[in-house]
């Protein structure tokens, strides 16, 4: 109930802020305090406001728990995109005047097609990236209030897109930055508060986890979805009707609705696929568990750092800078909020090895970060720190999904069809329902496998465009478009391959699933060897000059 | 059909456009000769396929400027060559020659469609000219009115409130130097505020502090770019003609929020308003002459550069005040603050 109502309370605020936070000034002489622009300071933590989402929060937390500490790599690339960033794309951006990565490429390339091409890229990759923010949303909202995972999605989705029509998002600055206020600290203080109330054997198992993961109580698992698991050492568990039962060391399938009870020190069980929790496997600081772990981490890196400059909402918050000069200081500053908020999940991930393995079992690691608290402090502590937990996951939705609603909506309305505000808001209605749609069937799949589609998507497409837009005066519009196609018909194919269809086994499989490291050099090459064969247009040396020229 | 129409874009900027060669070349596929050559009264600008010796060219168009008509010609090798003068509005400027046994009736319906591109391309050039002096024009409005007010006012204030007057004359000088500044035909919205600012504040010593004024302003629409001028004509209307005969004190609020790619401004007075009429009228252009013709310029600017459904929004009603809506694009190619 607290947590129903902190997320209340984290809603309501926001929208207060939306729509009042447009600074009034009632006498003239404030009248110049008005006008002046937003400092870099709000700028950055409202970009890092919006670009931390469900699968920071949520996703990476349970990522650790479940693939290991490699899982980590996750936020070292979600941070080091801001590198790319700043280095490559942030101030040529602003110069340029653009304000999405469309008007981007009609400033530089001047093709209305292309124009709804980059449209159309926009739109498959905010819906990617939306699909997990509202599953996010669903876990969060059916694990606080009890309800269905849908009610929870249909729910979140009513939710974010009432708050844009309300006008919640006019002055998306500060809601951002409030957001990002919201996020840290709602995930700051109750990690820093379990690490204190853990204990010190807890703490010492959670940094040491040599010895394997035991149950640290009787732990009744109620499995959800049938599963198949691995058990390393026989053990004796109660099902549902408190019968005994005998499990050999072994595989074992069980079906959904089973219920058995695990006795506390009995070694946990780790599901068919992934590694042994706290094992060699989990241990060692790669993504990946198969035989090509380098080549995903590497894969997923190039995705996650290259990906980032090519998402959409991302770049367009930079154009809220007065100069190229302060877009980049915009960017420096939030590298470091990111590095800072990133230091919180892994501290959930690895908690929760130690408190809450059961979750393996329930395929239901994601929800880690909002479990973990009610185990580790049981009581009314427990309960509030929930229920900050849920606010800032929820948070994280609202404000990451409403920013990817307005730039898909903006996209579909503006870059595909030439609208009006009706037609906004119409946009608005729709990518939610679509959204929620896709939703409804992925709850099985975790967060950050989605998300990392998206950023495939987003570096095998838009990454290459704006890089090479800003520093090739050679791009031709036949070689954007190639590029563009190319991109992302392999890695949206790739990934969705991969997740929908059984794939062949061993390096094909790993091919489809990490496919950034061959989409990428391939849209690249696309682009350039293209352009190489058509002329570029006559304004690109002016445009480009325009990029640079302080 | 389509050659005609892509004919037409090619020719977009005149013979001169970087499409003249496109253009050359299109035509000599469509008149199914050897080669084609456009020229202008100075001699050959474009062409395509064979080519003939510039001093016979030259000569053949000094005959045919002349003559004013179709003028055949032989080359050396005995090739029929066929030019005829393209008239431009009536005006002769230029020529297209056909080399290699041209239908000359084509050649002459081929060369009446080019003028009439040409002419097409000319009359955009002519709108364009039109909608500077538009602006040019508006900038020259701001001043017999409002230069006699604020002057005025400010030489009330001179003897009993110096510091106020010296702070306003400063603020003159401000406004002054952005009305009739010519950086270019765009500016941030936070530029057009400034310029608002100065001028409200001037506004407010003359109705002796009975104005209020409100500005929200959500920070990311501040760096947009917009056509030079369009807030405060607007700002100017609500005044003139909703405060200024309004008893009592009266309240004019600015306000400007993004909406997805789109950046809005609202101004919004509580005014004497106006029937919903006349304030179509004004739109058009067709109001009293004593309304000035301040928000159907701005109207027309905004639709001259983002498209028509991009003009001015205004909700008023007799006795309830008026509200004026902006709604722009954020980004519109080659619109650009300096």
């Amino acid at each position: 109930m607290i947590s129903v109502l902190a997320i209340g309370l984290v809603l309501v605020t926001s929208l207060v802020i939306g729509v009042y936070g447009v600074r009034a000034a009632r006498s003239a002489s404030d009248f110049l305090v008005a006008s002046r622009r937003v400092t870099p300071h709000w700028n950055a933590m409202a970009i890092a406001g919006e670009y931390l989402s469900a699968a920071s929060m949520l996703g990476l937390a349970g990522l650790v728990l479940k693939n290991g500490v490699g899982a980590m790599w996750y936020a070292v690339g979600f941070t080091a995109g801001y590198v790319a960033v700043v280095a490559l794309v942030a101030g040529p951006m602003r110069r340029s005047g653009a304000y999405t990565v469309p008007d981007f490429a009609e400033y530089r390339l001047g093709a209305p097609r292309l124009r709804k091409l980059c449209g159309l890229v926009v739109l498959v990759i905010m819906l990617l990236y939306l699909v997990p923010q509202f599953k996010g949303a669903g876990v969060v909202l059916s694990l606080v209030s009890g309800t269905p995972y849908w009610v929870g999605v249909v729910l979140a989705g009513v939710v974010v897109s009432g708050s844009i029509a309300a006008g919640g998002m006019r002055s998306a600055t500060y809601v951002q930055a409030f957001h990002y206020v919201v996020k840290l600290a709602f995930i700051a203080v109750p990690a820093v508060y379990l690490v204190a109330v853990a204990g010190a054997d807890t703490r010492a198992e959670a940094l040491h986890p040599e010895w394997g993961t035991r149950f640290p109580e009787t732990t009744p698992v109620e499995f959800t979805v049938g599963t198949r698991f691995h058990l390393e050492a026989p053990v004796t568990v109660t099902d549902a009707s408190g019968a005994p039962v005998e499990l050999a060391a072994g595989e074992h399938t069980v079906a959904a609705g089973t219920e058995y009870v695990f006795p506390a020190g009995a070694g946990v069980p780790h599901p068919a696929g992934l590694p042994e929790l706290g094992g060699g496997q989990w241990r060692t600081p790669l993504l990946g568990t198969g035989g090509f772990a380098l080549f995903e981490t590497w894969s997923t890196l190039l995705a996650i750092t290259l990906g980032c400059m090519g998402l959409p909402h991302v770049i367009m918050r930079f154009h809220t800078s007065a100069t190229a000069h302060v877009a980049r200081r915009v960017g420096v500053g939030v590298i470091a909020l990111l590095g800072l908020f990133y230091l919180f999940p892994t501290v959930y991930g690895l908690l929760g090895r130690v408190l809450t393995p059961q979750l393996v079992l329930l395929r239901g690691t994601d929800t880690v970060a909002v479990v973990l608290p009610a185990e580790a402090a049981p009581g009314t502590a427990g309960t509030l720190l929930t229920a900050l937990v849920a606010a800032g996951a929820f948070g994280a939705f609202l404000s990451t999904s409403s920013g990817l609603l307005l730039a898909l909506a903006g996209g579909l309305s503006h870059d595909l069809f030439q609208g009006s505000v009706p037609r906004l808001r119409l946009a608005v209605a729709v990518g939610a329902c679509v959204a929620v749609l896709m939703a409804l069937p992925v709850e099985g799949i975790d967060i950050n496998v989605l998300v990392v589609w998206a950023f495939t998507v987003a570096a095998s497409t838009f990454c290459p465009l704006l890089v090479l837009g800003i520093w090739w005066r050679r791009l031709t519009l036949p070689g954007a478009a190639a590029g563009l196609v190319v991109g992302a018909v392999t890695a949206t194919g790739a990934v969705g391959w991969s997740i929908l269809a059984p794939t062949p086994p061993g390096w094909p499989a790993v091919l489809l699933a990490q496919p950034a490291a061959w989409t990428i050099p391939l849209a690249f090459t696309t682009m350039a060897v293209a352009s190489r064969f058509t002329r570029p247009p006559d304004w690109a040396e002016h445009a480009v000059l325009r990029l640079h020229s302080p | 059909m389509r050659q005609v129409h892509a004919l037409g874009l090619d020719l977009q900027d005149g013979l001169h456009g970087r499409g003249a060669p496109a253009a050359a070349r299109r035509l000599r596929r469509l008149l199914a000769v050897d080669g084609v050559i456009l020229a202008d009264l100075d001699g050959p600008v474009a062409g395509h396929g064979r080519r003939v010796g510039s001093s016979y060219v030259d000569g053949l168009l000094a005959q045919v400027f002349e003559y004013g008509g179709g003028t055949r010609g032989r080359l050396p090798d005995g090739t029929a060559v066929y030019a005829v003068p393209l008239m431009v509005a009536e005006e002769l400027s230029g020529a297209l020659v056909a080399v290699g046994d041209p239908v000359e009736a084509d050649v002459e319906a081929a060369a009446a469609l080019v003028a009439e591109h040409l002419d097409h391309a000319a009359l955009r050039r002519a709108r364009a000219r039109i909608a500077a002096a538009d602006l040019r024009s508006l900038r020259a409005q701001i001043s017999p009115h409002f230069v006699h007010n604020a002057l005025a006012v400010i030489a009330a204030l001179v003897r009993t409130d110096p510091d106020r007057a010296r702070h306003l004359l400063s603020d003159f000088a401000d406004y002054l130097r952005y009305g009739f500044s010519d950086k270019g035909d765009y500016a941030t919205v936070a530029d057009e505020l400034e310029a608002t600012q100065t001028y409200l504040e001037l506004q407010r010593a003359r109705f002796h502090d009975r104005l209020d004024i409100t500005v929200r302003m959500a920070p990311e629409v501040l760096p947009v770019a917009v056509p030079f001028l369009v807030v405060q004509p607007i700002v100017e209307n609500a005044i003139r003609h909703g405060l200024e005969r309004k008893e009592g004190r009266g309240h004019i609020s600015v306000s400007g929020y993004g909406e997805g790619p789109l950046c809005v401004i609202e101004i919004e007075d509580d005014g004497v308003g106006m029937h919903p009429d006349l304030a179509r009228s004004l739109l058009a252009g067709t109001g009293p002459e004593s309304r000035g013709v301040g928000l159907a310029n701005v109207d027309q600017r905004l639709r001259a550069v983002y498209g028509p459904e991009y003009g001015l929004v205004i909700e008023t009603a007799l006795g309830e005040g008026t509200k004026v809506t902006v709604r722009v694009p954020r980004f519109t190619r080659g619109v650009v603050a300096p």
